[in-house]
C-alpha cells in the first residue's frame, strides 16, 4: 500500500460518509442537522486525540477496526437493498431476490477490480468522484435556494436530539478507515483531521438543508428524504437532476465498498502477516456474509454504537505524554 | 549473425561477403587498385548516392600515390583525405553489413583485417510534408518523415541548445532499425532516462517496423485502457515536450515519435492553443472535454434513459422520442449498435481504400445508406442524431478515438442491459483504470488527480504565455 495525500484520504472518507447521508431514512428536520453536527463535532474531538497522540495500533485495535469495516460493508449492501424501492435498477423489480443478488455481485465485482489497482489509484479516482459529487450537491442546493419552500426549515421536530445524534454517528462509515489509513497519509495528521471533519460538516449541512427545504412538506410520507429531494429537485426549466444523482449515488456506493474492502485487506495483512493473497476476496466475502445478517434492518442504534466503540478504541493510546514529548 | 572478424586476404574476404549475403543482387563490389594496393569498395545499391560516391570517394581515392602496404594506405586516407564526415572503422562482417545496408560505402584492402566505412547515404525518401493527422492552423506545417536523421535535424533546427541529447542505437535482430532517444539533459528527470533505457533493453524483436511495436515495452501496465505514452508527427510538438523534460524516441522508417510520459489532459492540447487568446483556448479545451464525455456516453445515456428511465425526460422530448421510436422495427440497443457498426465499417473502408474511392465510399454510405435507413424507418432519427453526434465528438480528440470507439460500444451494451446503474458501475471501473495508469511514477491523470493547482494554468484553463514563461514547468512536478 502506497502513501496518499490528505486530500485523497479525505475524498475517500467523504464519499463514504455522504453516502450514509444520502441513505438517511425517516423524518428529517432542523434537529437532524443539529444532531448530525454534534455527532461530527464529537467525532472530531476524539479523532483529534488520535491524530495528536495515536501511534501504530495494537493487534486488538486492528481486530476491532476489521470487524467495523466488515460491518460497514454489510451496512452498505443493506442500505442499497433498502433504497432499491426508490432507486430504480432495471432488472431488480422483475427478479426480486435474484435481482438484488445481481446488483450485489456487480458492485462487488467492480469493487474487487478497483481494490486490485491499489490505494493510490482508488484515491485518485475518489478525488474526481467527490468533485462530481460536490458539484451535484452545490447545483442541487442552488436550485433549492430559488425553487424550494424555505418555510419547511421551521417545521416542528419529530425526533429528539439524542436520536438525531445517533443518526449522525450511524452515517459515519468512514471513521474506521480514517484511523487505519491516517498512517498511510503524507503530511500533518491534524490537518487531515480538520479537513475531513470540516468538509463533512459543510456537505452534511448543505445536503440536509436542501432536503428539508425540498421535501419538508411531504417528509412524513417519504422513506428516504435525501433521495426524494434529489428526485424532486429541478434546477433547470425542463430537466430534473435524477440522472446525475443516480450516477453519483452508484459511484459513491462503489467507492464506499472499495474503501472498506481495501481497509479490511490492509488490516488482514497486519493481523495475519502470512496472508498475502486473496485478502480483498476474503474481506468481500465477509462483507457479503455481514450483509446477509443485516439485510432489511436499519440498525441505526447498532451503527451508532459501533462508531462510538471505534472512536473510544482509537483514543486508547499508549502513554500520550511520552508520545507528545517525542513529537 | 556471427561476429566473424574480417579476413586479411581480399579475395577470401569478398568470397565470405558473397556467402553471407547469399549472392544478393544489391550488394555491389567494385575492385580497383590504388597506391599499388588491391582494394574493393562495397555498397548497397539504392542506399548510396551515386554522384556523392563518385565525387567524394572514387575521384580522390584513385589519385593516391604509391604506398608500401595497406596499413599505410588506410593511414593516408584517414589523415590526409577527408572523404566523409562520418567514417568509422569496421572489424567484423556483422558490422560491415550493418553499415553497408545503412547506406555506407565500405573500403576493403588487401592484407587488412579492418575496413573503412564512409557515410554516403543517398536513398530515396519522402520529403518533409504537412502532417496528415495533427492539423494546425497557425503553427508550422512541417511533419516528421520516415528518415530518422532528417527527423533529428528537424528537432535540432528548433532546439539549438547543446543540452539536447540525441542517442542513436539500433534494435531488431534482423532489421537493425535505427532508434534515436532524445531528451534535454538539464530538464529531464535523471531516473526517467535510465528507466526508459532499461525498458528498451527488454526489446528482443526481430524487426522494429512501427512505433506500436515499441510502445508496449515503454508502458508498464497490461490492462490499461489508455496509452501512457504518446505519439506525434510534428517536430514542434515534440520540441515542446522535450523542453518540458520528457523523453522522445524516434524510429527510422516511421514518421511518428514516441513521447514518454504522456498525460491524459495532453490529448486535449494542440499547438494552436498557444496561438490564440487564452479565453478562446480555454473555451476550446472545455469543448473538447465535453466532446470526450459525449463521445463515450451520449448514445448509452440515450439508450438507457429511453429504455429504463423515461421519467427523466420532459414531456415534449418524451413524446418526440416515443413518436420516433415506435416506428422503428428494432430494439433501441440493436439500432444504436447497428448505426455505430455501420459507421465503423464505412470509416474503415474509407481509410483502407485508395483516396479517390475512399471519398466516394463516404458519400455513398453517408448520403444514400444513411438517408435510406432513416426513410425506411430502420433507424429512428433521434437515435441516428445521437450516434452521429457522438461519433463527431470522438473525432475532436483523434488521439483517443480508438479507446472512445471501444468504450462507446461497451457503454451502449451495458446501458441497454442495466440502465444508468450499469453505466455508473462501468464509469467507476473505467475511472479507476484511468487513475491506475502510471508509468515511471507519472500518474496519467495528473494534474487533475493527484491535483496540482500549478498545473491548472495549462489544463483547466490556458494562462497567458507571459505567466507560463515564468513558471519553468517540467513534467517532474507531477512525479509521485
Amino acid at each position: 500500500m502506497n502513501s496518499i495525500s490528505r486530500y485523497q484520504l479525505v475524498a475517500m472518507l467523504i464519499i463514504t460518509d455522504v453516502f450514509g447521508v444520502f441513505c438517511l431514512s425517516g423524518s428529517i428536520s432542523l434537529m437532524t442537522v443539529y444532531g448530525m453536527l454534534s455527532a461530527i463535532a464529537l467525532q472530531f474531538l476524539l479523532s483529534l486525540i488520535f491524530a495528536l497522540y495515536g501511534e501504530n495500533s495494537a493487534r486488538w485495535q486492528q481486530i476491532i477496526y476489521l470487524l467495523y469495516v466488515v460491518f460497514c460493508g454489510g451496512v452498505l449492501f443493506s442500505l442499497l437493498w433498502r433504497t432499491s424501492e426508490v432507486i430504480y435498477i432495471p432488472y431488480e423489480g422483475r427478479n426480486a431476490i435474484f435481482g438484488r443478488l445481481i446488483t450485489t455481485g456487480l458492485i462487488a465485482f467492480v469493487c474487487l477490480y478497483s481494490s486490485s489497482t491499489g490505494l493510490r489509484a482508488v484515491s485518485r479516482a475518489a478525488v474526481i468522484v467527490v468533485a462530481a459529487g460536490v458539484l451535484y450537491i452545490i447545483i442541487d442546493f442552488v436550485s433549492a435556494v430559488f425553487t424550494a419552500d424555505w418555510e419547511n426549515i421551521f417545521r416542528p421536530e419529530n425526533q429528539g436530539f439524542f436520536y438525531e445524534m445517533s443518526r449522525g454517528f450511524a452515517a459515519s462509515g468512514g471513521i474506521g478507515s480514517f484511523f487505519v489509513l491516517l498512517e498511510k497519509t503524507r503530511g500533518e495528521r491534524c490537518h487531515a483531521t480538520v479537513l475531513y471533519f470540516g468538509a463533512k460538516a459543510i456537505l452534511t449541512v448543505l445536503i440536509m438543508l436542501t432536503s428539508i427545504s425540498v421535501v419538508g412538506g411531504i417528509v412524513s410520507i417519504t422513506n428516504f428524504p435525501v433521495i426524494t429531494a434529489a428526485q424532486l429537485s429541478q434546477p433547470f426549466e425542463a430537466q430534473r437532476i435524477d440522472a446525475l444523482f443516480l450516477v453519483i449515488f452508484i459511484s459513491f456506493a462503489v467507492f464506499y465498498l472499495t474503501l472498506q474492502v481495501m481497509t479490511g485487506a490492509y488490516l488482514l495483512k497486519k493481523i495475519f502477516p502470512g496472508v498475502e493473497r486473496w485478502r480483498s476476496c476474503v474481506v468481500t466475502f465477509l462483507v457479503l456474509v455481514a450483509a446477509l445478517f443485516i439485510s432489511g434492518r436499519e440498525l441505526i442504534l447498532a451503527r451508532g454504537i459501533a462508531t462510538a466503540v471505534v472512536l473510544i478504541v482509537s483514543t486508547t493510546v499508549k502513554n500520550p505524554l511520552r508520545n507528545s514529548a517525542d513529537k | 549473425m556471427e561476429k566473424k572478424e574480417l579476413l586479411p586476404v581480399l579475395d577470401s574476404s569478398i568470397k565470405e561477403i558473397r556467402r553471407i549475403s547469399g549472392g544478393s543482387s544489391d550488394v555491389l563490389i567494385n575492385r580497383f587498385v590504388t597506391g599499388g594496393i588491391h582494394c574493393a569498395l562495397l555498397c548497397c545499391e539504392g542506399m548510396v548516392s551515386t554522384s556523392v560516391i563518385t565525387e567524394l570517394i572514387f575521384e580522390p581515392i584513385t589519385d593516391i600515390p604509391e604506398k608500401q602496404n595497406a596499413e599505410e594506405l588506410f593511414h593516408y586516407i584517414n589523415e590526409e583525405l577527408i572523404l566523409s564526415t562520418d567514417c568509422p572503422e569496421i572489424g567484423d562482417y556483422d558490422t560491415l553489413f550493418r553499415f553497408m545496408n545503412s547506406g555506407f560505402a565500405v573500403l576493403l584492402a588487401e592484407g587488412m583485417t579492418r575496413a573503412l566505412a564512409f557515410g554516403v547515404q543517398g536513398y530515396a525518401a519522402r520529403g518533409i510534408e504537412e502532417p496528415s493527422g495533427e492539423g494546425n492552423i497557425m503553427g508550422a506545417h512541417e511533419g516528421f518523415t520516415e528518415t530518422v536523421r532528417v527527423n533529428m535535424s528537424q528537432i535540432r533546427r528548433r532546439i539549438k541548445s547543446p543540452e539536447l541529447v540525441m542517442e542513436l542505437f539500433t534494435k531488431g535482430s534482423k532489421s537493425f532499425t535505427d532508434l534515436c532517444l532524445c531528451y534535454m539533459k538539464d530538464r529531464v528527470p535523471k531516473s526517467l532516462v535510465e528507466k526508459v533505457r532499461n525498458s528498451l533493453n527488454d526489446v528482443k524483436l526481430e524487426a522494429v517496423l512501427t512505433t506500436g511495436q515499441l510502445r508496449p515495452f515503454l508502458e508498464n501496465g497490461n490492462y490499461e485502457i489508455f496509452n501512457s505514452t504518446g505519439t506525434t508527427e510534428r517536430p514542434d510538438v515534440l520540441c515542446s515536450k522535450l523542453i518540458e523534460g520528457r523523453v522522445a524516441l524516434l524510429v527510422d522508417g516511421v514518421p511518428y515519435a514516441i513521447i514518454v510520459p504522456r498525460l491524459f489532459c495532453e490529448s486535449f492540447h494542440t499547438l494552436d492553443d498557444y496561438a490564440f487568446k487564452p479565453c478562446y483556448t480555454t473555451f476550446i479545451r472545455w469543448l473538447k472535454y465535453v466532446a470526450f464525455l459525449a463521445a463515450v456516453l451520449l448514445p448509452s445515456f440515450y439508450v438507457s434513459i429511453v429504455m429504463y428511465h423515461p421519467e427523466l425526460l420532459n414531456s415534449t422530448l418524451f413524446m418526440l422520442l416515443v413518436d420516433a421510436e415506435k416506428k422503428a422495427p428494432l430494439s433501441i440497443v440493436t439500432e444504436a449498435l447497428f448505426a455505430l457498426l455501420m459507421y465503423e465499417i464505412i470509416r474503415e473502408a474509407g481509410v483502407r481504400l485508395p483516396k479517390p474511392v475512399g471519398g466516394a465510399v463516404s458519400i455513398i454510405s453517408g448520403l444514400i445508406i444513411g438517408d435510406a435507413a432513416v426513410n425506411s424507418g430502420l433507424i429512428s432519427t433521434p437515435l441516428l442524431t445521437m450516434t452521429a453526434l457522438a461519433v463527431l465528438c470522438g473525432l475532436v480528440i483523434p488521439e483517443l478515438n480508438p479507446q472512445i470507439t471501444v468504450m462507446r460500444f461497451v457503454f451502449i451494451i451495458v446501458g441497454g442491459a442495466l440502465g444508468l446503474f450499469g453505466i455508473s458501475l462501468l464509469m467507476c471501473g473505467v475511472l479507476v483504470n484511468i487513475c491506475a495508469t502510471e508509468d515511471y511514477g507519472f500518474p496519467y491523470t495528473a494534474p487533475f488527480s493527484p491535483f496540482k493547482a500549478s498545473g491548472m494554468g495549462d489544463t483547466a484553463v490556458r494562462s497567458s504565455v507571459k505567466k507560463m514563461q515564468s513558471r519553468g514547468f517540467t513534467v517532474e512536478e507531477y512525479h509521485e
